[in-house]
């Protein structure tokens, strides 16, 4: 057999995949009579303290976990939630594998093009931890930007773009997960780590020999909303009137477990 | 068994299995070496080690009733275990047609073949696992629809199923890593497969053909058998890999072993002895298996003679 005709068969193949691919994405009618069909509303999200987290029990708890029960109660269906790696979030909704992101997904221009989202149903604020060994005698905030000065962040998430804007000669280190990202911090292999809020105030606490707040304002504030394939314009409706009787309600729930840390007895203790 | 003919063509008895002066001397040294990595470690790796975090994670007692049942850990691993077996069984049967057909006569079993092998090898692991999962195995899935079959099975069915491919609300999750790591590993095993059909002497296919054997008769007694013997090494390191290669399918959310660990990392933010725990339980998988492969090994050498 030649090169020409296995380069053919493998081409042959390709093109093949990709009209697939193509016809999954053309075939979709009103997303709410979908869920309600099915009787299930299929909710992706990814594990981050206090969004989605793992009880003593094993089971999900958490401000998205919270919403995305309301929600599914509210529509008269059961919820299925479907834990997903961060990485491939985006990917997975537009793949068809659930109906919505309530994943704590801050709405990015970059991440709009890809997705639709609801109106905001959480405010959030970055917030900034720095190693007490690297960082103690670097000026908040013009100080950190510098080529010395070295950020982490969990990979594809906003705050990591948020350090690109404020401190452009800053390097920055991408982990896959913020637990992995503090201990960097911590060992003194990086200054300072950007996420967002509770997290850096509870791991100061948590290590306040090894870590310390610059500030306790919000290095920048974001907004979540719920994420959408896009062209869904009845499903977005339905949602953001959702969101909008509910107010109150999440506003309640965002400050249980954003304010406080009353849940903390029924996860293990770290 | 027949007694031995050539005792000049045995490999040399005398392995030694006494210690020397020079071993005890080898052994201190590696002990100082590794005493002094884990000091070094100790004193730049700032982390205070608590690993009772992470056992109810491993097995919880269930409030309702009382009793120990396995938690997040176990069941992770159980799904780990089941992806392997059925790894093993499946890219094991799409590896021996694939190879059947890499070294078939006609040209468009040689031509899907060897495009399959091909396309496989040549490209990374972790962009093949988001390529097929997001592109292909999309598609695929909701055709079968084993999810809803499942569901609609009688409770005897799914008492089976829970067993076999674990629970049926993770089933479709399950058949996904599963056919990806599969159709990853066949195309391996397909080279490894070849590899073995090549090493039968023609002779061999000569004399079935001349007793008459059908083709397909050739194939499964004379050229299979000894192909397979002969492949068993490299096939079973194959096999230990897909056990390890399991753990990239928890990048698409399989709920599997890795996946569950990150999962705990994020609850009790225990990042090193989830690590080391989870890297403890492939390592006995993966031991296990070898030590098992190391007796069929044997078993064929023995054949053999």
């Amino acid at each position: 057999m030649n090169a020409t005709t296995k380069l053919l068969g493998m081409l042959a193949l390709a093109v093949g995949v990709l009209f697939a691919a193509d016809a999954a994405v053309a075939q979709q009618d009103n997303l709410i009579d979908t869920i309600k069909k099915r009787g299930k509303l299929q909710v992706g999200f990814s594990s981050f303290l206090p969004w989605a987290i793992r009880d003593k029990q094993g089971s999900w708890v958490g401000f998205e976990i919270d919403v995305s029960t309301k929600l599914a109660k509210d529509m008269g269906v059961e919820l299925d939630l479907m834990p997903t790696a961060f990485d491939g979030i985006i990917p997975s909704l537009i793949a068809g594998k659930f109906d919505v992101i309530i994943g704590g997904l801050s709405v990015t221009p970059v991440r709009k093009e890809q997705v639709d989202f609801t109106e905001a149903y959480s405010q959030s604020g970055q917030g900034i931890a720095a190693s007490r060994q690297l960082a103690s005698n670097l000026n908040y905030p013009e100080g950190y930007n510098d080529a010395k000065v070295t950020f982490v962040c969990r990979r594809g998430a906003a705050p990591c773009k948020t350090i690109e804007d404020k401190w452009p000669k800053a390097t920055v280190r991408q982990f896959d997960d913020d637990a992995i990202a503090f201990q960097e911090v911590i060992n003194g292999n990086a200054h300072a780590i950007l996420t967002s809020e509770p997290k850096p105030t509870f791991f100061t606490l948590q290590n306040p020999d090894k870590l310390f707040k610059p500030t306790n304002d919000y290095v920048t504030t974001s907004f979540e909303g719920f994420a959408l394939r896009k062209g869904n314009p009845a499903a977005m409706a339905y949602f953001n009137d959702w969101i909008g009787k509910n107010k109150d309600w999440l506003k309640q729930r965002h400050t249980y477990w954003f304010k406080g840390r009353d849940w903390a007895s029924s996860l293990p203790a770290s | 068994m027949q007694p031995d003919l050539e005792p000049a063509r045995q490999p040399p008895r005398t392995r030694r299995s006494r210690l020397t002066w020079l071993d005890a001397a080898l052994a201190v040294l590696c002990t100082c070496a590794v005493g002094y990595f884990v000091w070094r470690t100790h004193s730049v790796l700032d982390y205070r080690w608590n690993w009772s975090t992470i056992w109810p994670f491993v097995f919880k007692i269930d409030p309702a009733s009382g009793q120990w049942v396995p938690n997040l850990i176990v069941e992770g691993l159980l799904t780990t275990i089941r992806l392997a077996l059925w790894g093993i069984l499946v890219a094991g049967v799409i590896g021996t047609l694939m190879g059947l057909a890499r070294t078939s006569k006609r040209l468009l079993p040689r031509l899907i073949a060897d495009s399959y092998v091909m396309l496989i090898r040549n490209i990374p692991p972790v962009v093949f696992v988001f390529v097929f999962v997001f592109f292909i195995a999309s598609q695929i899935m909701p055709v079968l629809g084993i999810g809803d079959r499942v569901r609609g099975a009688s409770p005897i069915a799914q008492w089976w199923i829970s067993i076999l491919f674990g629970s049926p609300k993770l089933i479709d999750n399950f058949f996904l890593g599963l056919i990806c790591l599969s159709v990853f590993s066949g195309a391996y095993v397909t080279e490894i497969v070849r590899a073995g059909i090549e090493s039968v002497p023609k002779a061999q296919i000569e004399a079935g053909d001349s007793l008459g054997m059908s083709r397909a008769d050739v194939v499964g007694f004379v050229v299979l058998p000894q192909a397979l013997r002969n492949v068993l090494p490299p096939l079973a390191g194959q096999f230990i890999q897909l056990i390890k290669d399991s753990s990239l399918v928890s990048l698409v959310s399989i709920q599997e072993l890795s996946f569950m660990a990150q999962d705990i990392q994020v609850a009790t933010q225990r990042v090193f002895e989830v690590f080391v725990f989870v890297a403890a339980l492939y390592f006995v998988i993966c031991f296990g298996l070898s030590q098992l492969f190391g007796v069929l090994e044997r078993r064929a050498a023995r054949a053999h003679r």
